[in-house]
């Protein structure tokens, strides 16, 4: 059980990466910053007096502030119980947009 | 004053000061920007922040069409529908800024503003060259 030759996940399987299972409040802070920027975004095209559908869709958002907890941290799954998975398991997390989830979950 | 373009984007033309409070002066707060109302705001100043790596070719596309082939590039558009749909589908990926067409930069005015100013001005000197100071 203990000593070197103890076995571990890494000496059985080699390569081991652990994705921790819940946002730190670190990465938390980081991705309300690059919610607010995005904000920034579709405030400044807002600005700028142009009517487009693209617009209108991306106003539908909800803003940082007023999207609760829940959704920026963690998205809608359907394989776990309680219907929910931290966000950081979505792949291009930080580049994607992924602000509401299906109603009810 | 070629030299002090570096530090000092804004006049210090203020009552005669010695050359130590000048410089001071330099590098005080600069004054508050003139308010622009948004009628005089015609073009999108666009900034890559994050790469459309691995994002997938249409992403990559939209990039190439806004005329953005690498990180912290800028370009500026004119404000059309077109242009506006195309940094909403990007809109993670870039910075966007309303600005006036006094401000817009080609690629060749953006290197000169960046440059740093050539040659360099004598502020005093220890034998004297300080009046009044």
């Amino acid at each position: 059980m203990f000593g070197a030759f103890r076995a571990s996940h890494v000496n059985l399987g080699g390569l081991l990466w652990k994705t921790p299972w819940k946002l730190s409040p670190t990465r938390k802070a980081n991705a309300r910053a690059r919610l607010k920027k995005v904000d920034a975004v579709i405030e400044a095209v807002r600005a700028s007096g142009i009517q487009c559908h693209s617009l209108d869709r991306a106003l539908e958002l909800p803003k940082e502030h007023e999207m609760p907890a829940r959704d920026k941290y963690s998205v809608f799954t359907p394989h776990t119980a309680g219907y929910r998975k931290g966000i950081h398991k979505v792949p291009k997390w930080t580049r994607l947009t992924h602000r509401t989830n299906p109603k009810g979950f | 004053m070629a030299s002090a373009v570096r530090v000092c984007r804004y006049t210090t033309a203020a009552p005669k000061l010695s050359p130590r409070l000048k410089n001071l002066q330099l590098t005080s707060t600069p004054p508050d920007s003139a308010p622009t109302n948004p009628e005089s705001l015609t073009h999108f100043k666009i900034t890559l922040r994050r790469s459309a790596i691995s994002l997938g070719e249409k992403k990559k596309g939209t990039l190439a069409a806004l005329g953005l082939h690498r990180r912290n590039q800028t370009v500026y558009h004119p404000h059309k529908p077109d242009i506006a749909g195309k940094i909403l589908a990007v809109k993670e990926l870039l910075e966007v800024q309303n600005v006036g067409a006094a401000d817009v930069r080609d690629k060749t005015q953006q290197r000169a503003e960046r440059r740093a100013p050539k040659g360099y001005e004598v502020v005093g000197s220890r034998t004297g060259g300080m009046e009044g100071v």
